[in-house]
């Protein structure tokens, strides 16, 4: 629209300029104080230096607990990837009318009910089947089912955005059912596959609460260990395992940015 | 539409597969039904067990710790304030982000993707950290108090942390984005024809704003309300690390129970009890916001 601007365009400018700032600058600021060449969390920063991060790298328990979560969400990604994707696919294409809408209200479950009544639930029934904190199985499930949803619906609305008749076109030049679903589907939806996995990633990284009450003696994801570290100290080391994570979760973002477009994000 | 348009499903047609098709759905169904349905139905079972010294819980079942919890005093004085510190958080958070939505649903400019990206990226920095940039910021010597001293605002260090203050603070900040993309999703629907026939038609824009577009995006603020009402008066990270002994919230509580106290059956109790007033809020709202809304023009 090509008006002239007026005073109140340019106070509204300002008011969304203002809540963007709010929404960015606490996280940039950790990401500048972990640069910080000082022992204190405050600005103006004493000097510039990468100190902070090589205390990290040395610093055995942070890089067991990344390596920890890493492993974590690599696996909830990839099991999600798998059943996210068939679920998808049954409830779009084949469920029954009468049973869609519920399916795909359970589906999403996960995220509708808050996360800590779900690890307190967990907790109860992991102790109840007597495997309890053990071997990493509650927690690996945890994280599995809050991630869940995550692959469902970017499946899901990849599936209702395709246009079916070129899979009829496939079948009518007699293609089978599984060469059309390899050759023309897969391709199409694979966009919102790829999305799905790397936000179930991103997500299960960040779990909290899933993460502390099942977790397993001795072994700390890297939010509970950052958690743990802030009850007692409070120094750029913190900051720069923040960053750490911070660049993980924007690298995820820049390649589904580059490679199917974040429009295409559901939540 | 062609006859071809009706599903055909593709893995029963497949010759060589004899499993009927919703062995699809299967692990699905596995994975909510195992660990999310029973898992739900074990903490109400859990909430009846009988408390024990020396296990986990007691051989019987009881009601007693309903009956603690509804008569014990300290824990309806934490639910009023989780309650209260849900509702500031709810109606900021449409305050601050219904322009940011706005803004972002007509912007044609380049920096729209980079402007979405603001919006976005706070949801994948993970919680701890969000949370720990407002500790720095609002600690008694945090910047929040340097900046506003260094002002002449203020004399004495304002308090944030260890109250409701700085965690409705964080809150608002860790759940903006929530309402803003449901938001964003309802205005990017909405025809801008529609505005542009009521400013053609001599409305000016603020009276268009409030009789057009307002009105037509209220089931965006709808969604948006309920889901960062239910997300923060369930947060426990950011009350956790904030909040200390006087800014404590029901999810705090309850771990407490858990965790620290090692009092499962009475925790269990006091989950249901938390997820019994949620589930009571959001029915009326739902009942309210839809009479409100059969009434828009």
């Amino acid at each position: 629209m090509t008006m002239r601007k007026t005073l109140w365009d340019h106070v509204f400018t300002l008011i969304v300029t203002l809540i963007y700032i709010f929404l960015m600058a606490p996280i940039l600021l950790v990401v500048l104080l972990s640069f910080s060449g000082g022992e204190f969390l405050a600005l103006p920063m004493q000097g510039v230096s990468l100190r902070w991060f090589g205390a990290l790298f040395t610093n055995s328990r942070f890089y067991d607990a990344a390596v920890y979560s890493f492993v974590l969400a690599l696996i909830s990604a990839a099991v999600n990837g798998v059943i996210g994707t068939l679920a998808a696919i049954y409830v779009v294409r084949f469920a029954p009318t009468r049973f869609a809408n519920g399916l795909r209200v359970l589906m999403s479950a996960p995220l509708m009910v808050p996360e800590i009544l779900t690890a307190i639930a967990l907790l109860f029934f992991f102790f109840e089947i007597g495997i309890g904190n053990r071997w990493s199985i509650a927690i690996q499930v945890g994280h599995i089912l809050v991630t869940f949803p995550y692959v469902f619906l970017n499946v899901a609305s990849a599936l209702f955005n395709f246009d079916r008749s070129q899979e009829e076109a496939a079948r009518s030049l007699g293609a089978d059912g599984w060469l059309t679903f390899r050759r023309i589907t897969l391709p199409s939806i694979k966009p919102g596959v790829i999305t799905g996995c790397l936000f179930a990633f991103v997500i299960s990284f960040d779990i909290f609460n899933i993460s502390l009450l099942l977790k397993s003696v001795g072994s700390n994801t890297l939010p509970l260990e950052l958690f743990d570290y802030l009850r007692f100290n409070f120094d750029p080391t913190a900051a720069a395992v923040a960053t750490v994570s911070i660049v993980i979760a924007f690298a995820a973002v820049l390649v589904v940015d580059r490679t199917v477009g974040l429009r295409s994000l559901r939540f | 539409m062609s006859a071809l348009a009706a599903p055909v499903p593709m893995a029963v047609a497949a010759p060589r597969r004899r499993l009927p098709v919703w062995w699809m759905i299967l692990p699905a169904l596995i994975l909510l039904g195992c660990f999310l349905l029973l898992p739900y139905a074990s903490i109400l079972v859990m909430s009846f067990r009988e408390a024990s010294t020396n296990a986990v819980y007691g051989p019987g079942l009881t009601l007693g710790h309903y009956g603690e919890i509804v008569t014990d005093g300290f824990v309806w004085g934490i639910v009023w304030r989780t309650l209260r510190t849900g509702l500031i958080v709810t109606v900021a958070t449409l305050l601050l982000g219904y322009p940011v939505a706005y803004h972002l649903a007509r912007s044609r400019s380049r920096w729209a993707s980079l402007l979405y990206i603001c919006v976005i990226s706070p949801l994948l920095v993970g919680l701890v950290v969000r949370t720990f940039a407002w500790l720095i910021i609002l600690s008694n010597s945090g910047l929040a108090n340097t900046a506003l001293k260094w002002a002449g605002l203020i004399g004495r260090p304002i308090i944030f942390l260890n109250s409701s203050l700085g965690v409705t603070i964080a809150l608002i900040h860790v759940f903006l984005p929530f309402v803003i993309l449901p938001l964003l999703g309802n205005l990017q629907a909405i025809n801008p024809e529609v505005a542009m026939a009521a400013r053609s038609l001599g409305a000016s824009r603020a009276r268009t704003f409030f009789k057009v577009t307002l009105p037509l995006s209220m089931p965006g603020i709808q969604a948006g309300a309920i889901l960062v009402f239910v997300l923060s008066i369930s947060a426990y990270v950011t009350p956790a690390m904030l909040g200390g002994s006087q800014g404590r919230t029901m999810a705090v509580l309850v771990v407490q129970y858990l965790v620290d106290n090692f009092r499962w059956p009475a925790g269990a109790a006091l989950a249901i009890f938390m997820a019994a007033i949620t589930v009571s809020i959001i029915f009326v709202y739902l009942k309210l916001t839809a009479r409100a809304m059969r009434r828009l023009p």
